[in-house]
């Protein structure tokens, strides 16, 4: 089963990484079982996401660059503007990496 | 809300934790292992300010606490105090805490996870400490013996490698203090596979460079030497070889450039440096076998490998023309897209399932709608 390794790049992903990382090199783990976790790390993020949250989000801005490549666009905005209900961020610059929801299901 | 992104998180962390740990049984790793990489994980997003101090969990654990030390059995033994380390405690109003709280975790563990944008941007220290699990196999650099005999360097030179090993083992005085030359010169531990190259005639053409003694011979031996030696860019005349007469002496150097160096060779701008061995010279003076320039090499990789963290903390408006460069620090949006579309310069796009990083702040949304202008 393929998963979305998109979300190892947030915060609670890279620390997993980084957790992994140091107990790997520590031979508490063995790679194999490091690469487990990461995996189930990306089906309960995915849970997470789509049943926990229920926040809707618009964004304006910029676009700087797009790309789509491997089934993957990354937008690269300038002087955007993040609104939601309890939200209104202006960023300079931010990077969105986005995979295609069609492939959930493969 | 933040604590609302904390709640999901833990959540996160729980669900993670409870499906592997049939794995970590099947694979051995045991329960002190699951309970440890779960306190270290919570201890790093803690730092990074991915969660709040307040860990609330809905159903309580029964057996887990955070250090392999203690006894597992024993029920949640942090006091509160220990949570106020944390910066997240202080910039985040504290919830009632229902449950007891792991809170050992940041006493317990003296683990130096750094400052708190360390987190975001670790690539470079996971690269260092990948690099250096894949920097241990080093000694496959090391050639056998029998592979440098294929090697280009005259004929003789591989009849002398064949015999070799039994050369030295004679004991002859001749081979045994050209031996110790090649053993102290090279540094490198490659090298010990070395055989004394001791030709037929007596000579010793050297191979792994820039040589460690010049002793200046006559004429004749040098043009033997030359011959043996069709390698040797050293320049013409001056004879930097192993002296087969055995000249005890003069002792070999070892520890680096020839003090006489800068006479001999003139021309040799890096005879100055007094700190190289010579198998650093090897690589500009003369062609070496290629077994010898990957190792200062890869040391050289390995050393730069730090100094390229300079990129993360570097301003947005530095980063305009690097867009493959930047950091994953700076804002980012990770999320599956439904659809894009472009209307001329126009574009609109719709996200879900999505994990915000906007302003040090995380944020989650379950739709997204974006309209650009390109």
């Amino acid at each position: 089963m393929s998963t979305f390794e998109l979300y190892r790049r947030s915060r609670i992903g890279m620390c997993l990484t980084e957790t992994l990382d140091e107990m790997v090199t520590n031979e508490r783990l063995s790679p194999d079982l490091a690469i487990q976790v990461l995996m189930q790390f990306d089906r309960s993020m995915t849970d997470a996401l789509e049943n926990q949250v229920k926040s809707k989000v618009s964004i304006k801005g910029h676009l700087h660059t797009y790309r789509f490549c491997d089934n993957v666009w990354t937008f690269i905005l300038k002087d955007a503007t993040f609104k939601s209900e309890e939200l209104n961020e202006p960023v300079k610059r931010v990077k969105i990496v986005a995979c295609d929801s069609k492939l959930l299901s493969q | 809300m933040a604590t609302n992104v904390s709640a999901v998180y833990i959540q996160v962390v729980d669900d993670v934790i409870s499906k592997i740990r049939d794995e970590f049984i099947n694979f051995g790793a045991g329960e002190s292992a699951l309970a440890e990489l779960q306190a270290m994980w919570e201890m790093k997003m803690m730092q990074a300010g991915a969660i709040s101090g307040n860990i609330e969990r809905p159903a309580p654990q029964k057996n887990v606490a955070p250090t392999p030390v203690h006894d597992l059995n024993v029920p949640y033994e942090g006091p509160i105090e220990e949570y106020e380390t944390p910066t997240a405690d202080m910039l985040f109003p504290p919830t009632p805490i229902q449950t007891p709280l792991p809170g050992t975790d940041s006493g317990m563990y003296n683990i130096p996870t750094g400052p708190s944008d360390y987190a975001p941007s670790p690539i470079a220290d996971i690269r260092n400490s990948l690099d250096l699990k894949t920097g241990r196999p080093s000694p496959y650099m090391q050639p056998p013996s029998p592979w440098m005999n294929q090697r280009p360097l005259g004929v003789d030179v591989n009849v002398a490698y064949v015999d070799g090993r039994q050369e030295t083992d004679r004991g002859s005085s001749q081979q045994a203090m050209t031996q110790d030359f090649f053993m102290n010169s090279s540094g490198k531990r490659k090298r010990d596979d070395y055989p004394s190259r001791l030709n037929p005639g007596g000579y010793l053409p050297q191979q792994d460079g820039s040589g460690d003694i010049t002793i200046e011979l006559p004429q004749n031996v040098v043009n033997q030497l030359h011959k043996g030696s069709p390698k040797h860019g050293q320049g013409s005349g001056t004879s930097k070889v192993i002296p087969d007469r055995g000249r005890p002496a003069l002792l070999p150097q070892s520890d680096g450039v020839q003090d006489d160096y800068d006479d001999l060779f003139p021309f040799q701008g890096v005879a100055t440096e007094d700190y190289n061995t010579p198998g650093d010279h090897v690589e500009l003076r003369t062609p070496t076998p290629a077994v010898a320039t990957p190792k200062p090499n890869k040391d050289e990789a390995e050393d730069d490998e730090p100094s390229l963290n300079e990129d993360d903390d570097d301003d947005d408006e530095l980063d305009d023309d690097q867009d493959d460069d930047e950091p994953n620090t700076q804002h980012l949006v990770l999320a599956l897209f439904d659809k894009v579309t472009r209307t001329k310069s126009r574009w609109k796009c719709t996200l879900k399932d999505g994990i915000m990083h906007l302003n040090n702040r995380d944020i989650l949304f379950n739709k997204a709608n974006g309209e650009f202008e390109f």
